[in-house]
């Protein structure tokens, strides 16, 4: 086994050998100009959650690729109103319904997605985005919650990355987050379970082991009217250095997951560098996201 | 004072290493440069304390792993700079081994990932790298264990071999 493995690791190391990283000179000039930059930001300055570690889960496409369903249901009217609040504390109070409705009457009956084009996914604020999002062929949706495996159901699955400004910033800020945006197509009338079933995952996992003596604590958050029905979760960690020592506050993360008819679209806020999840971001974020669903689906 | 010089030699005897440990633990080429960029350049900016390091290999490794395991952030910030410093030499095309491992470690939790990259590539014992993780010898047992017993299932040549707790120590 052991000289087997060292063949196909002496492999990957002769393919990483290919690969070339920047010379020194530039990554120096590189990184004190992002230090410099770092400075300028006083929002940053005074934020000191460094670091904290989240894995992300393994959530693959199920091999099964059954034909998929139209969504079913009218979807939910946007709320209007957005809390801002940073840490989110309050717990859930209740579960949504589960089933996948059935459409309602007056409404023109939705196609069926077979495929997640560009225009399912929302366009962000152009002058807070930092980069274009760009779509990637990672396969994690959502973090790790204690090994659990949410692939059940999933017909089709499309994930771009976001990294944005909290406020317009002259070019070269340093982000203040980013996100995982993922939509999945899930087989008739399996999206509300894989929803319950992340909600069991949430609290089947209160905390979790996510590196060398971190210790990460997840909960359900009340999510908001969103979608057919939404889940939201944070992630919380004490904050370590780039050194793994302890540092002053935790880092948080969140996580919301909508779902509209077979469509789940989830966004997983992923903070940058010293950054946790604005709550308010997230919501906002959470709407586009949701409004551009219903867009698609109702064609 | 920080010594360019000095941290010059060091990315340049290690940054080899430090790409091949960054693709075990992260399962992508693209992020493998990101992170581990991104990791030489915390060290640049702490390098007046860290040349006095006595491992700094030790230390670049652990942020190398912690920036693997938290995905998409500060990394594609360096997509960005050095795409600005022209376009990228020629990559051989990868070897069909590398590729199928990389893909299995992808499903593996990043500890299991960390642990089996300092075994095979760093030739490290258990001791060594449950000094570097600062965790038990036993807990670096079980997850290299754990972690070939999930690449045994993942990648079917390496099924049939028999799998021991200790076989590393």
């Amino acid at each position: 086994m052991s000289r087997e493995l060292s063949d196909l690791y002496r492999s990957l190391a002769d393919d990483a050998d290919g690969r070339h990283l920047a010379v020194p000179e530039v990554l120096r000039r590189r990184a004190d100009r992002r230090a410099r930059v770092r400075l300028a930001g006083t929002a940053l300055a005074a934020a000191v959650l460094v670091g904290g570690v989240v894995t992300g889960t393994q959530l693959a496409l199920s091999s099964e690729r059954g034909p998929v369903a139209p969504p079913g249901g009218t979807p939910s009217p946007s709320p209007s109103v957005t809390e801002a609040v940073p840490t989110p504390s309050t717990a859930p109070t209740s579960v949504p319904p589960t089933g996948t409705p059935a459409s309602s009457a007056g409404s023109a009956p939705p196609r069926t997605p077979t495929s997640i084009p560009d225009r399912a996914f929302f366009t962000p604020p152009a002058e807070t985005t930092v980069m274009p999002p760009f779509f990637t062929e990672r396969p994690e949706v959502l973090p790790e919650l204690c090994g659990a495996r949410l692939d059940d159901g999933v017909a089709q699955r499309r994930t771009r990355a976001l990294t944005y400004h909290l406020q317009p910033r002259p070019e070269g800020y340093v982000p203040d987050g980013s996100y995982r945006h993922t939509i999945t197509i899930h087989r008739a009338g399996r999206a509300d379970d894989w929803m319950a079933d992340l909600r069991q995952a949430v609290r089947d996992c209160p905390e979790q082991e996510v590196g060398s003596g971190t210790v990460s604590r997840q909960r359900l958050l009340s999510s908001g009217d969103h979608g057919d029905e939404s889940v939201l979760f944070e992630l919380r960690w004490p904050t370590r250095d780039d050194a793994g020592n302890a540092a002053a506050g935790e880092t948080v993360r969140l996580v919301r997951a909508i779902r509209v008819g077979d469509v789940v679209t989830v966004l997983w806020e992923q903070g940058w560098e010293s950054t946790s999840s604005d709550r308010s971001h997230v919501d906002d974020y959470s709407r586009r996201a949701q409004r551009a669903v219903e867009r698609w689906l109702e064609g | 004072m920080r010594d360019a010089a000095s941290f010059d030699e060091f990315y340049r005897s290690t940054s080899r290493r430090m790409l091949r440990y960054g693709y075990a633990v992260a399962g992508d080429h693209t992020e493998a440069q990101d992170l581990v960029q991104e990791a030489f350049a915390r060290a640049w900016r702490q390098w007046g304390k860290l040349a006095a390091h006595p491992a700094p290999e030790a230390w670049l490794r652990l942020v190398v792993a912690r920036l693997a395991t938290d995905r998409w952030r500060r990394l594609t910030g360096w997509r960005v700079a050095l795409s600005r410093t022209g376009p990228p030499g020629p990559v051989p095309p990868p070897s069909e081994d590398g590729v199928l491992l990389a893909a299995a470690l992808r499903q593996l939790p990043a500890a299991q990932r960390q642990a089996l990259a300092l075994h095979y590539l760093f030739d490290m014992s258990v001791e060594d790298i449950a000094r570097e993780a600062g965790v038990p010898t036993g807990t670096v047992k079980s997850w290299l264990s754990r972690g070939r017993t999930r690449l045994a299932a993942l990648l079917p040549d390496l099924a049939d071999e028999k799998l021991e707790a200790n076989d590393v120590a």
